[in-house]
């Protein structure tokens, strides 16, 4: 008897907490989605739709001009966005790949080997997360005119593999720490040296982790802003953080079409996050929670 | 236009006289090209289209017109707000230059008003600069004084200091040395909406005589309307906002110094003084008191005003008359039921004197900018291409495209432009020029000094940022500033 | 017991003398490989400017001056930042902005984990909904936020007017007391996605045996959570926490872009003070001794996050 009435009153409770999680989520639901929406929305109103007040919840005249003047490779606007989204996925492209081919033989060595200093350098590569990007822009400045790569992809190449190489070490080490040492052991029995085990052993299953730390380093370096304002100043060089705010900076306020551009230059990282998450979630949970 | 011509009557008064005084306080100078004690809008009519300037052959006796060399430059660019004819005029400026000088490598770059500062103070601590710049004209001094610019007059360029406005030789002066050459000089005005002005009680053709009516009519405007009556932008770190208070500060008989006398010698702070004070308390009024104005005026700029102005909700606000060539592409890019609302807007739109302080003093920036050449160890590449400097130096002074440079908005920097044939055409068809050259003799330059920037930018900002959002009463406000230009002019500071 | 771990732990033997070290170095020579290019590309990009950052500190550079000829003050710019009133407002704001940015975020994060831990209909597409706004960049973030709290046509004034909740619409960001806290909700909006993402993985770890165990002897949601639940993901937490921390003090692009840190330096924190002395005011030597206070704070944060991850390291499976 007393067991039923304890279940039905833990179910009560249960449901309590169920729906209290309900509740919760779609408040983070709209929390979430309702800038985004509202982003959309302007962006399909015109210039002078934008600043009613009170604003129109949904534009009486939609129109998609702000995206036309965007991808419209005829328009001067046109051609200077298309020319910000490539570069933009110039240098984030290289820098992932740059990234990935640093941190993965240095994630390897920092989980496999003991060298003196082992534990030192990877902790003092993990320090260098702490360092605010502002504070080393002059320096930084300097010492990329004396390697001569002021205004050049580059400049921005370089630094950005230093913001992502201490997660990605870290990510990955998590990983290799997981994969059995038995499996290189036994190729090297077989007669394979040392770094032919990890190249044809220990790379292909560290492949989530990889993913993971590509898409991180992608994601950082397309979204990045500070480096890139002070880098970079001829137009052609730019990336789209900076090309966008120097559409509306100076002059006019063009809500809908700086709402059309964020959208857009959302766009790719969001559906590159979307497709490749799960891996993601899992490098997390194999390399950073487990170790 | 019959506004205009009611105007001009006043006008030709208030010119005279007001360009005698300042007329007075120039050192004696040769006789310049035109006569500046005849100052009007009549006589400004009288001598364009008087005079032919053939660019390609005054350029071609500094620089010969084959000459082969390379050359980097930085320019304040044209942008997305700026009127679709300026933008046209930019780009014939680079395809004539070229065509006239097929053999100079020219490689030039175009950056936002705030950009550009930023930019160039950067690009100058790793030595990575460009040959020739065109600066805004509150910052020449800066550089000049740390000793980055290389001296250049007029003369050096195939003009004559006397084709220049006194007042541009000035900002361009460096303990007795010129490093520079004004391109253009502009001076604001005030536009107005009648329309609005006649729904909220005003009388539509006559504007605020006084900063006291500014505060009175934005009152008026927003308690019978319901909208924003004057556009105050109170932005940090952005260039409108000097230019938008100080004719306001200077009007009440303020400063920061003593920079709007005839003879100014930056000694003493005014900008505690009691005339300063008030000047700041019309502010504190309008937006804190009155509510007349945009609450985002904290945040905004003179491009956030320009669309409230064209969807008729804004008032009046402080301008170029290229604003008027703004108004018209927006309305250009306007759709459904704001084509018609924008139109009547345009068709209201008048043009005014910068209203006077309560003592009759008007003032207003003179504004502009001037082109300079850097030393060769400042510059990227370690060298500057002397000639090819002087070449476009020569080229975006001279009468011809000095004018049509500034066609929309501005003057032109280069006295002899207003003779040419361009003038007369600009006259005919940039509506309320009269009104903008008529506010030259009010041009009150800023303080020739290297900390100039600091105090425009940041020290004044957060003066009206600190008594507008009540962190500091009007009286704290305006001391705390006048101790940080004190500090600043000191060398010191936080 | 100390024989196994004896044998176990090999590398913890007594510290080496010094020859054995640089034999211990040579022979591992080829494993330095490995770690060359990451470590070169750090040491370029950290080591000068951490120079020339705490050389310049002792300078002052007025505005009449280049910079290589700037003028030396030893402690001045130490003793007059401590002594300024701005800087303590400023500090004040950076603790208030990453205090409530970390812990806000980090109780969503977790609720938000936990809430979708229970498979139900649409958990995959709620859950890529909200990861969303971590994954799109700052500064577009930034517009979106500035355009939805404008205090002329912002979206919230909006409807607070239209439901009659207040005559004007409200000032979030013009205004020197809301300034801040409507910044922090943008940080807020940024930022739980993270939290969120570590502890849905750290949630992952936590054995069901345990859960149901407890389950069975009668314990309620609440018990079940607090006893066997969080104990579990406090490793995860504690370096969650961290990183959102040092994220959320490093944070630029949001204070600088939504308001430039005004008004009136309300919403300044300490990047964005340094960032506006440095290029804003050409304050270089007042801005470099900003930098080193600001470095060896983080040096302190710094060290405890590296003990809890080398402690999370060394801890194995419970």
């Amino acid at each position: 008897m007393a067991t039923i009435h304890n279940a039905k009153r833990r179910a009560r409770r249960v449901d309590g907490w169920r729906w209290a999680g309900r509740i919760f989520l779609l408040f983070m639901l709209l929390y979430t989605a309702v800038p985004m929406i509202w982003m959309l929305i302007t962006s399909f109103k015109s210039g002078f739709a934008a600043m009613a007040f009170p604003p129109e919840w949904w534009p009486k005249e939609p129109t998609l001009a702000s995206y036309q003047k965007l991808l419209d490779p005829q328009n001067s606007v046109g051609q200077d966005f298309l020319h910000f989204f490539w570069n933009s996925l110039f240098v984030s492209t290289v820098t992932t790949i740059l990234s990935v081919i640093v941190a993965v033989p240095a994630a390897y060595a920092f989980s496999r080997f003991s060298f003196p200093g082992r534990n030192f350098l990877f902790f003092s590569v993990l320090l260098r997360n702490m360092f605010p990007a502002v504070i080393f822009l002059v320096p930084l400045f300097i010492l990329m005119r004396l390697l001569g790569l002021i205004n050049t992809p580059g400049s921005l190449i370089l630094t950005y593999m230093t913001f992502g190489l201490p997660l990605a070490i870290w990510l990955l080490k998590g990983f290799y720490d997981n994969i059995p040492i038995q499996l290189e052991q036994a190729a090297r029995i077989d007669g394979a040296t040392r770094f032919q085990a990890f190249v044809t052993i220990v790379m292909p299953l560290s492949v989530p982790g990889i993913i993971a730390t590509a898409i991180y380093s992608f994601i950082g370096a397309w979204n990045e802003y500070i480096y890139a304002y002070t880098f970079l100043n001829r137009n052609d060089q730019l990336t789209l953080p900076i090309g966008i705010q120097r559409f509306f900076s100076e002059n006019t306020t063009d809500f809908p079409g700086l709402m059309a551009a964020s959208f857009m230059m959302s766009v790719p990282v969001v559906v590159l996050f979307l497709v490749l998450q799960r891996y993601f979630v899992r490098a997390l949970t194999e390399g950073a929670v487990k170790h | 236009m019959t506004s205009l011509k009611l105007g001009a009557a006043v006008l030709r008064g208030a010119v005279v006289s007001a360009f005698l005084a300042s007329a007075l306080s120039t050192t004696a100078l040769a006789a310049p090209p035109v006569d500046l004690s005849k100052w009007s809008p009549e006589y400004v009519r009288s001598i364009a289209g008087t005079e032919d300037f053939d660019t390609a052959a005054e350029c071609g006796k500094v620089t010969p017109l084959d000459y082969k060399g390379d050359l980097t430059f930085w320019y304040q660019g044209v942008f997305e707000g700026d009127p679709d004819l300026l933008r046209q005029y930019y780009k014939d400026f680079f395809e004539t230059f070229r065509k006239t000088y097929p053999n100079i490598n020219l490689k030039e770059q175009a950056l936002t008003y705030n950009d550009l500062l930023d930019k160039f103070r950067t690009a100058l601590t790793a030595n990575a600069g460009p040959m020739v710049v065109r600066l805004q004209i509150l910052g020449g001094v800066e550089f000049a004084s740390k000793g980055y610019l290389q001296e250049l007059k007029p003369e050096d360029v195939g003009w004559s200091t006397e084709d220049f406005w006194p007042g541009a030789m000035k900002s361009v002066t460096w303990e007795g040395k010129t490093y520079g050459v004004p391109t253009n000089n502009e001076t604001m005005a005030l536009i107005w909406n009648a329309d609005i002005f006649k729904r909220a009680g005003l009388d539509p053709d006559k504007p605020p005589a006084t900063w006291d009516d500014v505060v009175a009519y934005s009152k008026q405007i927003h308690d019978k309307l319901g909208i924003a009556g004057y556009g105050l932008v109170a932005r940090v770190n952005a260039g409108n906002t000097p230019y938008r208070f100080m004719p306001q500060l200077w009007g009440y008989g303020g400063g920061v110094f003593d920079e709007a006398d005839p003879n100014p010698t930056y000694s003493e702070i005014r900008l505690n003084s009691a005339a300063s004070k008030r000047a700041l308390q019309a502010s504190y009024d309008m937006y804190v008191r009155d509510k007349s104005v945009p609450v985002s005026a904290l945040t905004n700029q003179q491009a956030d005003n320009q669309p409230l102005f064209v969807s008729g909700q804004l008032g009046m606000m402080i301008s170029h008359p290229s604003d008027y060539n703004v108004m018209k592409d927006l309305q250009k890019k306007a759709t459904g039921d704001d084509v018609a609302k924008a139109q009547t807007v345009i068709d209201n739109m008048r043009y005014g004197l910068i209203p006077t302080g309560p003592d009759g003093r008007r003032a207003v920036v003179f504004g502009g900018s001037n082109m300079h050449i850097l030393k060769p160890e400042y510059v990227d590449g370690g060298k500057v291409d002397l000639p090819a400097a002087k070449a476009i130096i020569c080229f975006w002074t001279s009468p011809e495209w000095s004018l049509k440079m500034a066609y929309a908005g501005s003057n032109p920097g280069n006295l002899n432009g207003f003779k040419t044939k361009w003038m007369k055409e600009r006259l005919d068809n940039i509506k309320f020029l009269d009104v903008t050259t008529s506010m030259l003799p009010y041009g009150v330059p800023f303080p020739a000094l290297p900390q100039t920037p600091e105090i425009m930018n940041h020290i004044i900002p957060d003066m009206l940022q600190n008594a507008l959002t009540g962190a500091m009463t009007v009286d704290q406000a305006a001391e705390d500033a006048a101790k940080k230009v004190k500090e600043v002019a000191g060398g010191g500071g936080l | 017991m100390t024989i196994v771990s004896g044998h176990v732990a090999a590398s913890h033997q007594a510290p080496p003398t010094r020859a054995s070290l640089l034999k211990q170095m040579w022979v591992s020579r080829t494993d330095y490989l490995y770690v060359l290019p990451a470590i070169a590309v750090m040491l370029i990009v950290i080591a000068y400017p951490i120079y020339y950052t705490i050389d310049l500190s002792f300078f002052k550079t007025p505005p009449g001056l280049q910079l290589r000829d700037k003028i030396f003050v030893g402690w001045d710019n130490y003793t007059a930042i401590l002594s300024s009133e701005v800087f303590w407002k400023v500090t004040l704001n950076t603790v208030i902005w990453t205090l409530s940015s970390t812990i806000i975020a980090f109780i969503l994060g977790f609720a938000a984990a936990l809430a979708l831990h229970r498979d139900f209909l649409g958990r995959g597409v709620l859950r890529a909904i909200l990861i969303i706004p971590w994954v799109i960049s700052a500064v577009a973030a930034s517009y979106i936020w500035k355009w939805i709290y404008h205090s002329d046509f912002g979206i919230i004034g909006a409807i607070l007017v239209q439901l009659g909740l207040a005559s004007r619409p409200p000032n979030f960001i013009d205004n020197i007391n809301s300034v801040l806290p409507s910044l922090i909700v943008v940080n807020i909006w940024r930022e739980f996605p993270f939290a969120m993402i570590m502890l849905m993985a750290g949630l992952q770890t936590v054995p069901d045996q345990l859960l149901r165990a407890a389950q069975v002897d009668g314990a309620s949601t609440w018990q079940r959570f607090w006893h066997v639940t969080f104990p579990h993901l406090s490793g995860v937490s504690t370096v969650t926490i961290l990183l959102l921390a040092v994220s959320n003090f490093n944070s630029f692009i949001i204070p600088w872009i939504m308001t430039g840190g005004g008004p009136s330096n309300a919403s300044h924190i300490w990047i964005t003070h340094i960032y506006e002395l440095a290029f804003g005011r050409q304050r270089w030597g007042v801005a470099s001794a900003y930098s080193v206070l600001l470095f060896l704070i983080l040096m302190t944060l710094g060290y405890f996050y590296v003990r809890a991850l080398s402690g999370n390291d060394r801890r194995g499976p419970s």
